[in-house]
């Protein structure tokens, strides 16, 4: 069991991490709570040793979104969620930001982590692979068609 | 776009409240984790000193008592492993002679050999005094069993009286102060003559006693071969211990 001041630091670095999954997967905020507890209770009581901090960082990643398909399966959701239901204070954000994040939400559910751990958190295919458990292939054919999405949506400003 | 991506991804931020609630939760259950797992070597503490004093109890508390009296008087207490884990004496004498005795932990049969052998029992035994023992034991059949090993001990010893007592007599004996095997004396001694008291029998030997029983005792020769009368319930055993009672008195 990992002590106070270890959880403390983990939530001081990785909160923000798990609350930007969080609003790609999850409809409402309360169901965010959830995952917040449920994720780092998780750290809390894991005895896996990071050999880093990038290691520390995936870890947090592939938890999160493995908390979030679970609790979505759990449930009857719709595929496509308003960015007002998941964030607390949407009004907040800047009009542009909104419109993009809406944008990524509004792409079903398999093309958001790609999205997200790609153009955000910078990690390659093969490592979103390893993250997702998924094959490259299919995560660099997820990336192609996420793109295409998201430059529809956005205008036809083409992805780096 | 990837600017824009980023950015728009930059202004999420995790809310202080959901820091805060997690932060609580977190708390809650660790504490009761850390309760819980602080409670197991507490438990297990607790377990091991249970076992221990449960242990200690079923060791060290008699469950049969042998008691030996000639003149010194005292009494060996046997656990439920055959063990001697008391000796107490019930005169002065007897005090000596459990003070000098080295029996503590060994087996009952074990120790009365050596209590035969010590020197201080052989010299009273060579003034022809009597040896009496008693085994008291709730269980009847334990009883028994004690008292046939107990025989086979003295078999070679003359002199020697072995009887059976149940727990009431014990009782009687204790709040009298006095060992069990005098304490039947005693009683067999006033059915004989009534004015008789403890502190009269105190200081008497078992010879003495013994003696006295005879001369009061209207059918003498008999009577301490037939010295079975205080003991109803031992009958049968009694006529196989006077055999070696009178063996060493007559």
């Amino acid at each position: 069991m990992r002590s106070e001041r270890e959880v403390t630091l983990a939530i001081e670095r990785y909160a923000d991490t798990v609350r930007r999954i969080c609003m790609i997967h999850l409809k409402n905020y309360a169901d965010t709570e959830d995952i917040f507890q449920t994720v780092f209770l998780k750290y809390v009581l894991s005895s896996v040793s990071f050999s880093s901090a990038e290691h520390e960082k995936a870890w947090f990643i592939r938890v999160t979104i493995n908390a979030c398909k679970d609790l979505i399966k759990s449930f009857f959701r719709s595929h496509t969620v308003s960015i007002d239901e998941v964030i607390e204070q949407p009004a907040e954000l800047p009009p542009d930001n909104r419109e993009v994040l809406e944008a990524v939400l509004s792409l079903p559910a398999k093309y958001r982590d790609v999205i997200y751990l790609h153009y955000y958190e910078d990690y390659p295919a093969p490592q979103i692979s390893k993250i997702l458990g998924k094959n490259v292939n299919t995560v660099y054919t997820l990336l192609t068609r996420a793109k295409k999405m998201l430059k529809d949506k956005l205008g036809g400003e083409e992805f780096e | 776009m990837n600017k824009r991506l980023k950015e728009a991804f930059d202004n999420i931020h995790a809310e202080e409240d959901l820091k805060n609630k997690t932060r609580v939760f977190l708390a809650q259950k660790t504490r009761r984790t850390y309760a819980y797992k602080r409670f197991i070597p507490a438990v297990v503490c607790l377990l091991f000193v249970l076992i221990g004093f449960g242990g200690y109890h079923v060791y060290f508390t008699p469950t049969s008592f042998i008691s030996i009296d000639i003149n010194p008087s005292f009494e060996l207490g046997v656990n439920r492993f055959d063990r001697i884990v008391s000796i107490q004496g019930y005169n002065k004498d007897g005090d000596r002679l459990a003070d000098s005795l080295n029996v503590r932990f060994l087996n009952y049969t074990q120790a009365l050999k050596q209590i035969l052998e010590n020197d201080d029992v052989e010299a009273y035994l060579s003034r022809d005094e009597l040896l009496s023992i008693a085994v008291i034991s709730s269980d009847e059949t334990r009883n028994e069993q004690m008292l046939s090993h107990i025989e086979a001990c003295t078999s070679e010893h003359e002199n020697t009286h072995c009887s059976s007592a149940d727990s009431k007599e014990v009782e009687g004996a204790h709040e009298s102060g006095l060992s069990c095997g005098k304490y039947k004396a005693y009683l067999e001694l006033k059915a004989l003559d009534p004015d008789i008291t403890v502190e009269d029998i105190q200081g008497m030997t078992m010879r003495e006693i013994w003696d006295l029983i005879d001369s009061l005792s209207p059918n003498a020769s008999s009577k301490v071969r037939d010295g079975a009368h205080t003991e109803d319930n031992h009958d049968k055993k009694e006529d196989r211990h006077n055999g070696r009672h009178s063996n060493g008195h007559d």
